[in-house]
């Protein structure tokens, strides 16, 4: 079995909304780089982002507590954080820990964008 | 990985032990062994991600709170099920349920285990946690 490697980056829609776009598995050793990176995503102004978790082919709950910190600091600021997700493998992660509930969750990219 | 022979009635004898650095970088060998004796084991492909999961759920207490020793893992699978029991060897060695409770990723991770897996638990100590999943139908 071949490892993803775990890359998290960010680019800008063209409405300036940033995307983080996550590859490969999101665990307690790469959830550190994640939660850096929505931290400067917010401190740099964003209150509104876009997740993009399609690249992502595992991920725990060091993750979900990253996502749901990044989440909350978007709504104090007045804004939303939302999630792209494909696999089922990771939807059911979010369905068993009551995450659907909390996270709006799309398709994809495009489909979030335009929410 | 060693085979042995049945040890008792409805016991298949394969254990298998895994001793690694605690790193937080490493759980990926451990949930890919737990990949490989689900598997092994005849778990179809959902049941074997689950437990790939469960394992990295059930050993984050252990990483979180012993900076320093050893994750000592055993995979024991029987005639239908695998069991997995972790714990630190080590000097700072504790990470029980009470130790890690502050945690906010800690019900998360109960939520997870709850789901994924038939049962989860501690020993008496707090020092070793362990899982069992059972197979959740013979493949086709």
């Amino acid at each position: 079995m071949v490892e993803q490697t775990f890359e998290v980056n960010e680019r800008r829609s063209g409405d300036g909304v940033p995307v983080i776009v996550v590859t490969g598995e999101i665990d307690v050793a790469t959830a550190p780089a994640l939660r850096e990176c929505l931290q400067t995503t917010i401190d740099g102004g964003a209150a509104r982002m876009v997740v993009d978790l399609l690249g992502v082919s595992f991920l725990d709950s060091t993750a979900l507590g990253v996502l749901i910190g990044a989440l909350k600091r978007c709504r104090e600021l007045g804004g939303r954080l939302d999630l792209v997700l494909g696999e089922q493998r990771i939807v059911k992660v979010f369905e068993i820990t009551g995450l659907t509930e909390v996270f709006t969750i799309f398709p994809t990219v495009d489909e979030a964008l335009r929410a | 990985m060693t085979s042995t022979t049945d040890r008792e009635a409805g016991q298949v004898g394969d254990v298998i032990e895994l001793s690694l650095p605690v790193a937080a970088d490493l759980l990926v060998v451990v949930r890919l062994t737990a990949a490989a004796v689900a598997s092994r084991a005849e778990f179809n492909v959902e049941d074997i991600e689950d437990l790939r999961l469960a394992v990295d759920e059930l050993c984050l207490p252990l990483v979180r709170s012993a900076p320093e020793g050893r994750l000592v893992l055993r995979f024991i699978r029987t005639a239908d099920s695998v069991e997995i029991t972790a714990c630190v060897d080590g000097p700072e060695a504790s990470g029980g349920p009470d130790a890690a409770s502050h945690d906010p990723e800690d019900a998360l991770s109960a939520q997870i285990l709850d789901a994924l897996v038939d049962e989860h638990g501690w020993d008496g100590t707090g020092s070793r946690c362990w899982l069992r999943k059972r197979r959740s139908s013979l493949p086709v």
